[in-house]
C-alpha cells in the first residue's frame, strides 16, 4: 500500500512542483497565466507545505505558505492526495474571492499537466508534444526520487547507502538535473551541476522516454552504450533503486 | 605504445544477446553490474582461455586478473584438474547413484579444512550460504542473522536488501546490519536481541565493492567467536570468494579462529561446478535432517576435478605463492603510479587485491586508468577485488606493470 505521506510529498513537489517546468516548456500553459500575478499555497497537516507563485506567464514554487494570496488547507495527506487525483475539491481558506483563479486558471493548468503526464501513444506522435511531455516527466521523476528517498521507508533504506555528493542525471544534449545527497537526505535540482560525484546519461530524449515508460531496461541499455554511468557508481545503483519506486507511486 | 583493442564482434554479439536474454549479459559478468566504464573499453564475450590468459571473440588477448571472478586458481584448463575430470567423465557424471568420488572429496576437505568435520556439496556459493543460514536457524530455533555492511553472500532473498527488486520486507526483516570491525555494535546487538540471534555470517575480511578492502581489527574475530559461543549462536564464515587464496585450511584458520560453518565455491575445483559447506560435528545431525538438494549437486565430474584441484593447491602451497605473486604485482603497480604522481591504493590480501586511485574521490580517474589497461590487454575491473592464479608468471606481471605504466601516462597526459 502506498504511503500517503510520501505520496503527498511527491504530489506537492514533483507533480505540482512540475507546473513551473510546464509553464516554461508549454505555450498553452504559459498563455493561461500570462496576466496573473498571484500565489497559491498548499498546506497539508503533518505533511508538505508549498506555494506556487505565478508572475505573468512564469511560475515558481517555494516551500512554506507564509506569503500566499490563496491558501488551500488539507487536514490529512489523504485529502491532499485526493485533490491531486480529482476525488477531493479544494476550498480556499484565505482569499475566498480569488476562487475564480482556482477554477479558471489553476484547474485548467492541472488539466494541461495531466495531458502531458498521462500522454497517449497518439499524443506522443507529435514531436513537440513528445518533447514537452518527456521533459516535464523528467522533472517529475527526478523530484519524486528525492521525495521518495526522504520519506518512503524503502526509499530511505536506499538513501542510507548513498554517500555525500551529486548524482548528475542527464538527457544528452537536452536536459540535466542532479540529486544531492548530504547525510542521506536527498535534494533534487533541476539544472546542470557545477561538479558531480557520479552520473547517469541517457543518449537521447527518445531513449529517456522509453526508459520512463518501461519499454527499455536500463541494465541492457548500459551494455548497448545507450545509458552511461560513471564515477561513484554505488550512488547511481542506489538512486536507481529509488527510481524503481517512482512508478510504484506514480503508476 | 601498445595496440588498442577493437571489440566489434563483442558489440555485435551483445546486440544479439540483448534480443533474447534479459539485459544481454546478466549479473556480475554483465557490463552494468561489472561497472564497465566506459563501455567501449571492455570486451563482452570470450572465445577461449588458457593459464592466465583469456581471448575475446575479437581475438584480443588479456592477462586476466578476474579469474572468472575467482574460480580460476591454478590457471585456466589446468592439465591435472582437466585430466581428472576427463577420466571421471568417461565413467559417468550425473548418474542415478552418486559416485564414491563424493566421499573422497568430502574426506579430502575434512582433512584439509581445519574447522571441518563434514562436507555437504552443492553447485554455487549461494547454495551453501543459504544452507548455512537454514542450518543455523534449524539448530538454534532462532530467526535473526547478523551481517556486516558491504557483505555479499549470494542472491537469495535473505541476502538482499529491502530496496532490491523482487524483495519483500518479510525476506529481510530478521537481518541485522552492523559495521565491519565494530565489536561494540556486535555486543549491543547480542544484548538487544538476546536469545534471538541464530547466526553471524561474514566474509573473512571486508572485501566489499566500491571501497578499499579492510582486514579484521586485532582480536576482532576472536571476540566474535567468543560472543557467538557464549550465546549459542552459529558463526558462519563465507569463504566463497577468499577460500584457498588465503589459507588452504580455510580463511578462519588464517585469522586464528574456527568457524562453525564455512562456505566454499569458486576456487574449490578450478572452474568445475561445485560448492561445499563444511561444518562442525555438532551441526551434522541438523544438516542431515534438512531437505536441501539439486538436480546436479551430486555429479561426479566436479568432485573429481575438486579432488585434483585441492591436492594440487596443497602440493604447491598455493596460498603462499599466490600471495607472493600478488605482492610482486602490487609493488609494481604502486611504483608505476608513483612515477606519474598517482596514489594507487592496493588493499586486501595480495592474492585477491583491490585497486583504487586515491587522487580522485569520484573514482572517475580510476575508471579512466582501468579502461586504458583493459584496452591494452590487462583485464582489471573497476570496483571489485581481483584474483591471482598460480599460472601467473613473472613475465605476465612485468607485462602487466608495463601496460599499467602506459595507462598511467595516458591519463596523466589527458589531465595535464
Amino acid at each position: 500500500m502506498k504511503d500517503q505521506k510520501t505520496l503527498a510529498y511527491i504530489n506537492m513537489f514533483a507533480i505540482l512542483g512540475s507546473i513551473p517546468k510546464l509553464c516554461k516548456e508549454c505555450k498553452e500553459a504559459r498563455d493561461l497565466i500570462k496576466d496573473d500575478k498571484i500565489s497559491l499555497g498548499f498546506s497539508v497537516k503533518n505533511g508538505p507545505q508549498a506555494t506556487l507563485v505565478f508572475d505573468k506567464g512564469s511560475c515558481y514554487m517555494v516551500e512554506g505558505v507564509k506569503k500566499c494570496n490563496i491558501k488551500l488547507c488539507f487536514s490529512t495527506c489523504e485529502k491532499f492526495n485526493g485533490m491531486i487525483d480529482g476525488t477531493v475539491t479544494p476550498i480556499p481558506r484565505k482569499g475566498l474571492l480569488k476562487v475564480m483563479f482556482l477554477l479558471k486558471k489553476f484547474m485548467p493548468l492541472t488539466d494541461i499537466l495531466s495531458k502531458y503526464l498521462r500522454a497517449t501513444e497518439e499524443d506522443l506522435k507529435d514531436k513537440e508534444f513528445f518533447n514537452i511531455s518527456t521533459l516535464v516527466m523528467f522533472n517529475v521523476i527526478t523530484e519524486a526520487m528525492a521525495q521518495i528517498g526522504n520519506h518512503d521507508r524503502v526509499g530511505k533504506a536506499s538513501a542510507s547507502y548513498i554517500t555525500d555528493g551529486n548524482v548528475k542525471i542527464e538527457i544528452t544534449g537536452s536536459e540535466s538535473a542532479y540529486i544531492t545527497a548530504k547525510d542521506h537526505i536527498l535534494t533534487a535540482y533541476h539544472t546542470t551541476p557545477d561538479t558531480f560525484t557520479s552520473y547517469m546519461s541517457f543518449e537521447s530524449i527518445e531513449l529517456a522516454r522509453d526508459l520512463f515508460d518501461g519499454k527499455v531496461n536500463a541494465v541492457a541499455a548500459v551494455g548497448l552504450g545507450q545509458v552511461r554511468v560513471g564515477g561513484m557508481i554505488s550512488m547511481v545503483d542506489n538512486v536507481n533503486r529509488i527510481l524503481d519506486r517512482v512508478s510504484y507511486y506514480l503508476a | 605504445m601498445r595496440k588498442i583493442n577493437d571489440y566489434t564482434k563483442s558489440r555485435d554479439f551483445f546486440a544479439r544477446a540483448a534480443n533474447v536474454i534479459p539485459s544481454g549479459i546478466y549479473g556480475h559478468q554483465g557490463p552494468a553490474e561489472g561497472c564497465y566504464v566506459p563501455i567501449e573499453a571492455f570486451p563482452f564475450f570470450s572465445e577461449k582461455a588458457k593459464g592466465s590468459y583469456i581471448w575475446d571473440v575479437d581475438g584480443n588477448r588479456f592477462i586476466d586478473y578476474m579469474c572468472a571472478y575467482g574460480p580460476n586458481i591454478l590457471g585456466y584448463n589446468d592439465p591435472d584438474v582437466d585430466e581428472a575430470a576427463a577420466k571421471q567423465r568417461e565413467k559417468g557424471d550425473c548418474i542415478t547413484f552418486p559416485s564414491t568420488k563424493m566421499i573422497e572429496f568430502a574426506e579430502l576437505l575434512v582433512d584439509t579444512v581445519a574447522s571441518a568435520d563434514w562436507a555437504f556439496f552443492a553447485k554455487n556459493g549461494n547454495d551453501v550460504t543459504t544452507m548455512a543460514i537454514m542450518a543455523s536457524r534449524a539448530y538454534t530455533k532462532r530467526k535473526k542473522i547478523i551481517f556486516f555492511k558491504g557483505y555479499y553472500h549470494g542472491v537469495s532473498p535473505w541476502t538482499q536488501k529491502i530496496d532490491y527488486s523482487g524483495i519483500i520486507e518479510e525476506d529481510v526483516c530478521n537481518n541485522i546490519y552492523l559495521d565491519w570491525n565494530d565489536f561494540n555494535a556486535v555486543e549491543e546487538a547480542f544484548e538487544k536481541y538476546k536469545g534471538q540471534i541464530a547466526a553471524v555470517i561474514s566474509q573473512p575480511y571486508m572485501h566489499g565493492n566500491f571501497k578499499d578492502n579492510e582486514m579484521p581489527a586485532k582480536d576482532f574475530w576472536q571476540k566474535v567467536r567468543k560472543i557467538c559461543t557464549e550465546n549459542g549462536t552459529v558463526l558462519v564464515v563465507d569463504d566463497v570468494r577468499a577460500g584457498f587464496r588465503m589459507d588452504i585450511a580455510g580463511s578462519d584458520h588464517y585469522f586464528g579462529f574456527e568457524a562453525d560453518l564455512i562456505c566454499f565455491c569458486k576456487a574449490l575445483a578450478n572452474g568445475y561446478n561445485v560448492s561445499a559447506l563444511c561444518g562442525k560435528e555438532f551441526l551434522k545431525s541438523t544438516v542431515s535432517g534438512m531437505s536441501y538438494t539439486g538436480s546436479y549437486w551430486l555429479s561426479a565430474v566436479p568432485f573429481a576435478a575438486g579432488i585434483a584441484c585441492i591436492n594440487k593447491l596443497k602440493k604447491i602451497d598455493a596460498p603462499k605463492i599466490l600471495i607472493e605473486k600478488g605482492a610482486k604485482l602490487k609493488n609494481g603497480l604502486i611504483e608505476a603510479g608513483k612515477k606519474y604522481g598517482y596514489d594507487l591504493r592496493v588493499t586486501g590480501l595480495e592474492s585477491l587485491f583491490y585497486l583504487r586511485i586515491a587522487d580522485d574521490p569520484t573514482l572517475m580517474l580510476h575508471q579512466e586508468w582501468i579502461a586504458e589497461c583493459v584496452k591494452r590487454g590487462v583485464f582489471f575491473t573497476n570496483h571489485h577485488n581481483h584474483f591471482i592464479n598460480a599460472s601467473l608468471t613473472d613475465e605476465d606481471i612485468k607485462e602487466t606493470v608495463e601496460i599499467a605504466d602506459e595507462a598511467f601516462s595516458v591519463i596523466k597526459n589527458r589531465h595535464s
